[in-house]
C-alpha cells in the first residue's frame, strides 16, 4: 500500500470517528446553575452515560423543547442518549431489554398498565434504597408534592393489593406524564343554546342527544371505542362513575353486573349521538373528531387539554371550557399515562436515580409544564397564579380529590384481560352482540386467565 | 440414467449439497421445530427469563375452545379464498384486455403494478383515511349521491369486505403481470393457425391461452394464498382486527396472542395451526394445478 492510500485511509477514519461519534464531539461545557440553588454533589457521576427510554408523547415532547436535559447534561457531566419511541412499541422493547443480564436502559418511561408486571417480574429496581442514601439524594425535593393519586398509579406496585398500594407495598417509579380524567366542553355551543355543564351522566346523556339532534353538523361526545384496549378503556372510563368493576373483593369476575351493562348502555347511546363511526375510533381519531369541531364534548384523558388550547392543531382552541368529569353513582375519575421507572439490570443506577429526581424536581416540573407538559406536583396545579393562562389547572386541583388509582385492575395478566374485554364491549357497541351477551361470553374466558393465574382455585 | 462410472461420484455430490443443505436446515427447519416445540409450553414475556413450562396439548386445547380463534380461522379463509378469487379473475381479464401493443400501454402497465410497491403500512393507512366516515374520500363521493356515510370499518357487515377490496387493489396487478407474461409465452403461430382454421376469440380463450397458462394461474393462485392468509400490516392498520373480531385473520390473533396477551407458548400454537392451514390449502391448489397440467 503506498503512503498517499494510507494517508487517505486514516483522513477518512478521522472524519468518520469525529462524524459518527457526536455526543463525545458535542460535550455541553455550559456553567448551568444547580435548580433552586440546591448544595449537592452534582458531578458525582461526570462521564458516565445514560441511556433513557422514553414515548413520542405530549409531556416528553416538552421536555425535549424545555431543555432541561441538556442542562441536566451540562450540570453533572452525564451524557443522557434519548431513545424515543412510539408508545406501542415500547413495550416489548423494554422487557426484552430489561431480559438480558446486563441492560442497555438506564431509565425508562412505562405506561402504568405495565408498572405490577415489571415489579413483579423483578424488572425494575424499588426506589426506597435510593431515597434512603444520603449521597443520592437531592435537598428539598418535596416528595409529598407530587401528586398522590399519580404517584400511586405510576410507582406503587407489589404487596397484597398488587397494583395499588397496600401491605407489603413497594415503590417502583415516579409520575412523569401522568394523566387524570376530566370534561372539555365547546363554550360557544353551550352558551348558544343555553346548555347546563352536565354533572352526572345522566345530564351528559341529555346534552349529547340534544347536541346531536339541535346543533347543525355537530354531534355529542367523542369517545374511543375501537375493538380492544380503546373499547376497554373508554368502558372502564365510565365503569368507575357508574360504579362496574372489572373483579369483586376475591378476583371473581365482576363485569357482568348491572352496572356494568348499565355502562355499556350509555356508551351505545353515546355512540348513537356520537360522530360517523365512532365505534370504530381509536385515541387520535377521538382527539380529532373534537379538535375538528365536529363534536362538542370530550371526556377523557386531562393530557388532551395541550392540544385542544393549541391553535396550530385545535379549530376550536378559543372556544373550550373545563370542566369535572361527571359523577353518577360515584364521582370517581381515572388516572393514568407515563411513570419512570429505573431498570433492574441498567449498568448505572445511581446516575439514573439523579436524573429521574431532577426531571421531577419542582423547577424542572415547571419548566416542562411552561412548554406544554403534563403537571404532576400539587404546587403547579394549586398555582392560582397559572390558572389564566392554563385554566384546566384549576379544574384538575378539584379533579384530583377524586382521581382513582384503582379504577383498572392492572395486574400483570391486564394486557390479555384488557384485549379478551376489549372486543366483548366492541361487540356490544356495534350490535354483533347484547350487552349482556357479551360480557357474559367473556366471563368463563377471563375466569380462566385468572384460574392459570394463580388468583381462583 | 447412465450409473456414473468414476468411483466416489455419488459422495462427492452430497458434499457439493451439504453446505447448502446444511444453511437451509438452519434458517428454515430450526425455526420451524423450535416453533412446534414452543407450541407445547406455557412461556410468556413476563418470564423470559425463566424456562418455558412443558403443557403437552393443553394451548391447542385452549385454541380450539376460544370463540375468538375459531371466528379467527374462518375470516381467514373467508378473506384468502375470497381475495385469491376475486385478484385471479380482474388479473386474468385485465391481462387479456392489455396483451395486445398500442400506444401508451408501457406507461400504463408501469403505473398499473404502482399498488405493489407500496409500503403495505401505507397502503394500510391510505385506505383507513378513504374509508374515514366523516373525512374519507369514498363517503364523500357517495354523497354526491345522497348515500351515506357509511361506517366501512366500524360496521361488523361491511368491515371485511371493506378490507378485502383494499387487498384485491393492492394485489390484483400482480396477478396481473404474471398472467401478461404467461399469455406472451403462448405461442403465436398456435393462435395464427386457430383462426385460419376459423376459431373465434372466445374459442381461441378456452382451448388455446387458458389451457396455456394454467400453469401460471396455479402458481399464482398458491403464491397469493399463501401470502393473504400472512397478511397481517394493512388489516391491523386498517381496523386492528374489529370491530369485535370479524377481521381478526390468523396473524393478527397471532400477534395480539404474542404481544397484547404475551403468551409465546399459545401464540406458537396459533402459528403451527396457520402453517397447517396454509400447508392444507396450498396442497390442494397444487395437486389441481399438477392434475391440470397432467391432463
Amino acid at each position: 500500500m503506498n503512503v498517499k492510500k494510507l494517508v487517505s485511509i486514516v483522513v477518512f477514519i478521522a472524519i468518520s470517528a469525529v462524524v459518527f461519534s457526536g455526543g463525545a464531539a458535542e460535550r455541553d461545557v455550559r456553567e448551568v446553575d444547580p435548580p433552586g440553588g440546591r448544595e449537592f454533589e452534582w458531578r458525582q457521576y461526570e462521564g458516565t452515560t445514560l441511556v433513557f427510554n422514553f414515548p413520542n408523547h405530549v409531556h416528553y415532547n416538552a421536555m425535549l423543547e424545555s431543555g432541561v436535559l441538556d442542562d441536566f447534561e451540562a450540570l453533572t457531566g452525564i451524557n443522557v442518549e434519548a431513545d424515543r419511541m412510539q408508545y406501542m412499541n415500547m413495550h416489548d422493547a423494554q422487557v426484552l431489554e430489561m431480559s438480558k443480564p446486563i441492560g442497555d436502559y438506564d431509565l425508562i418511561s412505562m405506561v402504568v398498565m405495565w408498572k405490577a408486571e415489571y415489579a413483579l417480574g423483578d424488572m425494575i429496581r424499588p426506589l426506597e434504597p435510593f431515597f434512603d442514601n444520603p449521597a443520592l439524594v437531592l435537598p428539598d425535593y418535596r416528595f409529598d408534592d407530587l401528586v398522590p393519586a399519580y404517584v400511586e398509579v405510576t410507582g406503587i406496585a407489589g404487596g397484597e393489593n398488587i397494583y395499588i398500594d397496600g401491605p407489603g407495598a413497594s415503590l417502583y417509579g415516579l409520575p412523569f406524564g401522568s394523566e387524570t380524567s376530566f370534561m372539555i366542553y365547546r363554550t360557544d355551543i353551550f352558551d348558544e343554546y343555553g346548555l347546563d355543564v352536565p354533572q352526572t351522566y345522566d345530564e351528559l346523556t341529555e346534552v349529547a342527544r340534544f347536541i346531536y339532534h339541535e346543533v347543525p353538523d355537530t354531534y355529542g361526545l367523542t369517545m374511543r371505542a375501537a375493538s380492544g384496549h380503546h373499547a376497554t378503556h373508554a368502558w372502564l372510563l365510565h365503569a368507575s362513575p357508574y360504579g362496574a368493576k372489572v373483579f369483586d373483593d376475591n378476583w371473581e369476575p365482576a363485569f357482568t353486573s348491572d352496572e356494568s351493562i348499565e355502562t355499556i348502555e350509555f356508551m351505545k347511546k353515546m355512540i348513537e349521538y356520537g360522530p360517523p363511526g365512532m365505534v370504530g375510533f381509536t385515541q387520535d381519531e377521538e382527539f380529532a373528531a373534537f379538535l375538528q369541531g365536529d363534536a362538542a364534548i370530550y371526556l377523557d384523558a386531562s393530557v388532551f387539554a395541550g392540544p385542544a388550547k393549541d391553535p396550530a392543531q385545535s379549530r376550536v382552541h378559543d372556544r373550550i371550557g373545563f370542566a369535572l368529569h361527571p359523577s353518577q353513582r360515584t364521582p370517581l375519575a381515572e388516572t393514568g399515562g407515563f411513570g419512570i421507572a429505573i431498570p433492574k439490570n441498567s449498568q448505572n443506577p445511581d446516575a439514573a436515580f439523579l436524573l429521574m429526581q431532577y426531571l421531577t424536581l419542582p423547577e424542572i416540573e415547571r419548566r416542562i409544564v411552561l412548554a406544554g407538559g403534563a403537571p404532576f406536583r400539587m404546587s403547579t396545579v394549586e398555582d392560582a397564579s397559572l390558572y389564566d393562562e392554563y385554566p384546566e389547572f384549576e379544574v384538575l386541583a378539584d379533579q384530583l380529590v377524586h382521581a382513582n388509582a384503582d379504577w383498572r385492575p392492572i395486574i400483570p395478566e391486564w394486557g390479555e384481560i384488557n384485549n379478551m374485554l376489549g372486543i366483548a364491549i366492541n361487540q356490544a357497541l356495534t350490535g354483533q352482540k347484547t350487552p349482556e351477551q357479551a360480557m357474559q361470553d367473556v366471563y368463563q374466558p377471563i375466569r380462566d386467565v385468572m384460574i392459570r393465574a394463580g388468583y381462583l382455585d | 440414467m447412465r450409473k456414473s462410472s468414476v468411483p466416489g461420484r455419488k459422495n462427492s455430490a452430497y458434499l457439493f449439497l451439504a453446505p447448502a443443505a446444511s444453511i437451509l436446515l438452519l434458517v428454515l427447519m430450526v425455526p420451524i421445530f423450535n416453533t412446534l416445540r414452543l407450541s407445547l409450553f406455557e412461556w410468556t414475556m413476563r418470564t423470559l427469563n425463566e424456562p418455558p413450562v412443558f403443557v403437552g396439548l393443553r394451548n391447542f386445547r385452549e385454541l380450539f375452545g376460544s370463540a375468538n380463534f375459531r371466528e379467527s380461522v374462518r375470516v381467514t379463509v373467508t378473506f384468502s379464498l375470497s381475495v385469491v378469487a376475486i385478484e385471479l379473475l380482474l388479473g386474468t381479464i385485465l391481462a387479456l384486455l392489455l396483451e395486445g401493443e398500442f400506444k401508451g400501454m408501457r406507461l400504463f402497465r408501469t403505473l398499473f403494478v404502482l399498488p405493489i410497491m407500496i409500503a403495505p403500512v401505507v397502503v394500510g393507512i391510505m385506505w383507513r383515511f378513504m374509508y374515514h366516515p366523516s373525512y374519507g374520500k369514498i363517503n364523500y363521493l357517495l354523497g354526491f349521491i345522497g348515500l351515506g356515510p357509511y361506517g366501512w370499518l366500524s360496521n361488523p357487515d361491511l368491515a371485511l369486505r371493506s378490507v378485502i377490496i383494499a387487498d384485491i387493489w393492492q394485489w390484483t396487478p400482480f396477478v396481473f403481470l404474471l398472467v401478461l407474461a404467461g399469455l406472451q409465452g403462448v405461442p403465436k403461430d398456435v393462435i395464427e393457425a386457430a383462426k385460419v382454421d376459423g376459431t373465434n376469440y372466445a374459442q381461441n380463450l378456452i382451448y388455446i391461452k387458458l389451457p396455456f397458462i394454467s400453469a401460471v394461474l396455479g402458481i399464482t393462485a398458491v403464491l397469493r394464498l399463501i401470502d393473504s392468509f400472512r397478511s397481517l400490516v394493512v388489516i391491523y392498520n386498517m381496523t386492528g382486527g374489529g370491530p369485535g373480531v370479524t377481521t381478526e385473520i390468523m396473524s393478527i390473533h397471532l400477534f395480539k396472542t404474542a404481544f397484547t396477551s404475551q403468551r409465546l407458548g399459545l401464540a406458537s400454537a396459533v402459528a403451527v395451526m396457520l402453517l397447517l392451514l396454509i400447508a392444507l390449502f396450498a396442497s390442494v391448489f397444487i395437486w389441481n394445478s399438477l392434475k391440470g397440467e397432467r391432463r
